[in-house]
């Protein structure tokens, strides 16, 4: 056992133990499992499932590497233990399940998941140096890892980004095609990491957004097809400040964003510790929890195969349905959304000044200013689908999804500071908290989920399941009868209901159905 | 600490004094009460005369004993296992009584060693109904008597169910088979007999007592009495209930349920679920030829008394071997050996 060894002890299977199946099965050899493990056990142990290599790879990491008492990601069995303490009532949470610290975990999902992570927080925090982790994660050496690091500054050309031509091609090459490129060596790396990719000039960023968007980079017409990888990417700031403003394409294609909290002082002596034993932990990190390439591939396809069942996927819908509607953006019914009010570039005040006879307060919708792209819902299920892995859950549960979806659209969803809703008492700190308000949004969204009891009664859904069934054996007086109960239930919704972001998405899915059935109705008669 | 140890230990000590002395302060960060009195206590009453039994037999092999020795006393101080203020006896214990015995298996590889035998009695002492104690005697006793590592702990595997832990029976069995059959008939102290046969009938009857084979298993009889209350050192805050589940005894109290496992050796709770228990009340029906009627038992035509206690039995339960009875006069759960067929 070495002096370093200290800070290489993995946490003991199982990091999140699950109640046993029963029957069980007792082995004998367990008698020699305990408290004390010889140094060579965990690298002779079995393979470790994947999920419980995540695990400890999470543990490790929160407990010896990154001092990080923040437990934001919180999960409950039974009720919490809850405190109001101050003036203002702040409420602190003390949560009966295991519960997580965002900073350590979206990292590593976003590793497991191969996506992209943006850090932000202010300097020293530490987000470059969990970056730097993720890298050593992923079994490249901490040498390699920090060369391969790109750090953005204002100087920075495409050239120092993805490579050279080779000088001596340059000048005798006939055709472009001869030009030899020095592809620089990051493009290559598992685990890409852009420090302070918000300092990148305008024109290399086009260049990254490339690499980043579409995975392979181009110089003079060559081509390099980058491996699947995971990013992290750190800012000082998440609005896009900096020496250069983040275009925009750039930013949608960052999958999570992450905040450094600040540091507890009551740690400090950690601090110590590490300065006084000269240890940096991204040099000490444990074999066990270094994942191969192979091992990273499956996890990705385990991750994918995690079930989403439709319970859940109905109130991500039933969330998702609330914000594109913009009532006043256009005359024909498709294109009443906030993006055709973007694209319109007419000013927001004076479209939401409108009067639709909604109430703007309790409508979602009226909290933002766009709707989510179907690449933040891919996210949000990857992700939702990845915790649940993480957590050892064989299906996703809602908890899964609530927990995850304020870090998949912390950038995304982009609230109408304006609304009336950030007036109301109580309400400015969601100005400023975006994970609080994201979240709070999900709950409210919920509960109207629930007090519509959309679980038990939703027509949209038993028509859309019988519509799935095909249109194979669907008789003619069939598919009659299936389009007069479309035409009667919006005839239904018409009669005095307001219009809200749900409703004009189920409108919009039984106008599909009825289209279809027109058609298939249409066909049947030739036939 | 060098000058109240052995010659011996304190030349290695003071040889490779500075990693040591790094190794300690490594562990006070990972343990910061970590007691330096206890860990010096631990090195001159454990430590020492292990390391002086190994250089009795292999005195080129006691730098690294110490070196794993130093190790492994720093976790079981820094984790309170072991020293003065150990939350047991019985890993000190072992350490002292046993590792001396087996010198040169923990010469040849003291890491494994030294850890297995840790481990093995803090596994003991932290299941309850395990006897520790009957384990450190058994190891004691045979472990000179093992070849090499690996045979030595198959015989502590085997003395661990000799030592209660009932769960560990039928790999212990599998294990057994590679034992030399005196040693394994010494571990289970069986008279002059055959291993295979000794073996069929453990297989087939775990109220078969090796040791007193002429005792018939043709006779119901009650062959233990297991669990108690919380207060006096047992698991249930209640009287508790039993079921049977895929042929195994659940048992529910106050709100917790235990997956039971018994044989002649000894009794064992597991953490069990209430589906579970639910699952084997849902089918607990006893099997036909049992009767109970007051304070006796009637298995196929013969009577067993049962302890007065159980006069009023509040559940029972049988797999194919045991029949269990439950009463609200009592935390224990009352076991009758059945006849094996």
């Amino acid at each position: 056992m070495g002096l370093r060894d200290v800070f290489q002890r993995v946490s003991q299977s199982p990091t999140n133990p699950h109640a046993a199946a029963a029957p069980r099965t007792f082995d004998v050899a367990d008698l020699y499992r305990g408290p004390v493990s010889p140094a060579d056990e965990q690298t002779k142990a079995p393979a470790t499932p994947l999920d419980e290599k995540l695990r400890q790879a999470y543990f490790w990491i929160v407990n010896t590497a990154i001092l990080s008492p923040h437990y934001d990601v919180e999960f409950n069995q039974g009720p919490p233990q809850s405190f109001v303490l101050g003036d203002v009532k702040s409420r602190l949470t003390l949560p009966s399940a295991q519960s997580y610290s965002s900073y350590v975990l979206l990292p590593l999902l976003t590793f497991a998941t191969r996506r992209k992570c943006l850090f932000v927080g202010g300097p020293g925090r530490g987000k470059t140096a969990s970056a730097i982790l993720m890298g050593v994660l992923s079994g490249a050496s901490v040498r390699d890892v920090r060369r391969a690091m790109q750090h953005g500054h204002p100087q920075m050309t495409v050239a120092d980004l993805l490579g050279n031509p080779l000088p001596a091609d340059l000048v005798s090459a006939q055709r472009i095609e001869d030009i030899r490129i020095s592809w620089r060596s990051w493009l290559g790396m598992r685990v890409k990491i852009i420090d302070e990719y918000n300092r990148i000039p305008t024109r290399t960023q086009s260049a990254l957004l490339t690499v980043m968007g579409d995975n392979y980079a181009e110089i003079l017409n060559h081509i390099y097809e980058c491996p699947d990888s995971a990013w992290f990417l750190t800012a000082n700031d998440e609005q896009g400040g900096g020496t250069y403003q983040v275009i925009e394409a750039l930013r949608d294609r960052i999958d999570v964003i992450v905040q450094a909290l600040a540091f507890n002082p009551r740690f400090l002596s950690e601090l110590l510790v590490r300065i006084e034993q000269s240890v940096r932990p991204e040099e000490v990190v444990p074999r066990q929890i270094i994942f191969t390439d192979a091992e990273v591939d499956r996890l990705q396809g385990e991750i994918h195969g995690v079930p989403l069942p439709p319970e859940v996927r109905r109130r991500l819908e039933f969330f998702a349905s609330q914000f594109e509607f913009f009532e006043g953006a256009a005359e024909q019914f498709e294109y009443k959304t906030k993006d055709t009010a973007r694209l319109a570039g007419v000013e927001w005040a004076g479209l939401t000044a409108q009067d639709t006879g909604r109430d703007r307060l309790k409508d979602l919708g009226c909290q933002t200013r766009n709707g989510l792209s179907v690449r933040v819902l891919m996210t949000l299920l990857v992700y939702a689908k990845a915790l649940a892995y993480f957590r050892g859950n064989r299906i996703v549960e809602l908890d899964d999804a609530r927990q995850i979806l304020p870090f998949v659209l912390r950038d995304k969803l982009v609230p109408d500071s304006d609304a009336p809703f950030f007036d109301a008492p109580g309400n400015a700190k969601y100005r400023v908290d975006r994970i609080g308000w994201l979240r709070q949004l999900f709950d409210v969204s919920c509960a109207e989920y629930d007090r519509l009891n959309l679980d038990a009664e939703d027509p949209v859904a038993a028509l859309a399941s019988e519509f799935r069934q095909g249109l194979d054996g669907v008789t003619r007086s069939d598919a009659r009868a299936r389009l007069v109960k479309i035409e009667r239930l919006i005839a239904d919704w018409s009669k005095g209901r307001k219009l809200y972001g749900n409703l004009y998405d189920d409108l919009l899915s039984l106008k599909y159905m009825h289209q279809r059935y027109t058609n298939y109705l249409r066909w049947l008669e030739t036939q | 600490m060098s000058a109240a140890v052995s010659p011996t230990l304190s030349a290695v000590l003071r040889a490779e004094r500075h990693q040591l002395n790094e190794r300690f302060a490594m562990a006070r960060v990972r343990h910061p009460d970590l007691d330096a009195e206890a860990f010096a206590g631990f090195i001159r009453g454990a430590v020492d005369p292990l390391v002086g039994a190994v250089a009795r037999t292999r005195f080129e092999r006691v730098t690294d004993v110490t070196l794993a020795a130093y190790d492994i006393a720093l976790e079981l101080i820094g984790q309170k296992l072991a020293g003065r203020s150990a939350r047991t006896p019985h890993v000190g214990g072992a350490w002292r009584r046993v590792l001396p015995e087996v010198a040169p298996l923990v010469a040849a590889a003291p890491e494994r060693m030294i850890t297995a035998v840790c481990n093995a009695s803090h596994h003991l002492s932290s299941t309850t109904g395990a006897r520790p104690g009957a384990w450190i005697d058994l190891m004691a006793r045979l472990g000179g008597q093992c070849t090499d590592s690996s045979m030595f702990l198959t015989l502590g595997q085997v003395a661990a169910w000799r030592a209660g832990m009932a769960h560990f029976r039928e790999s212990a069995l599998t294990a057994a088979d590679t034992l030399p059959e005196p040693l394994m008939l010494a571990a289970i102290e069986a008279p002059k007999a055959r291993w295979s046969e000794v073996r069929d009938r453990l297989r087939s009857d775990p109220w078969y007592d090796p040791a007193a084979p002429n005792e018939t298993s043709a006779t119901p009889r009650v062959a233990a009495r297991v669990g108690a209350f919380r207060g006096f050192g047992g698991l249930f805050t209640e009287p508790p209930t039993a079921a049977i589940a895929d042929g195994q005894v659940i048992v529910g109290a106050g709100g917790e349920w235990w997956l039971l496992t018994a044989d002649v050796f000894g009794a064992t709770f597991h953490r069990a679920t209430r589906e579970e228990f639910d699952r084997g009340r849902g089918g607990s029906v006893l099997p036909e030829g049992i009767v109970l009627h007051g304070a006796t038992a009637t298995v196929r035509g013969r009577n067993v008394s049962l302890p007065e206690a159980f006069d009023e039995v509040t559940s029972a339960c049988a797999s194919r071997t045991t029949l269990a009875l439950t009463s609200a006069r009592t935390h224990a759960i009352l076991l009758v050996a059945l006849p094996v067929a």
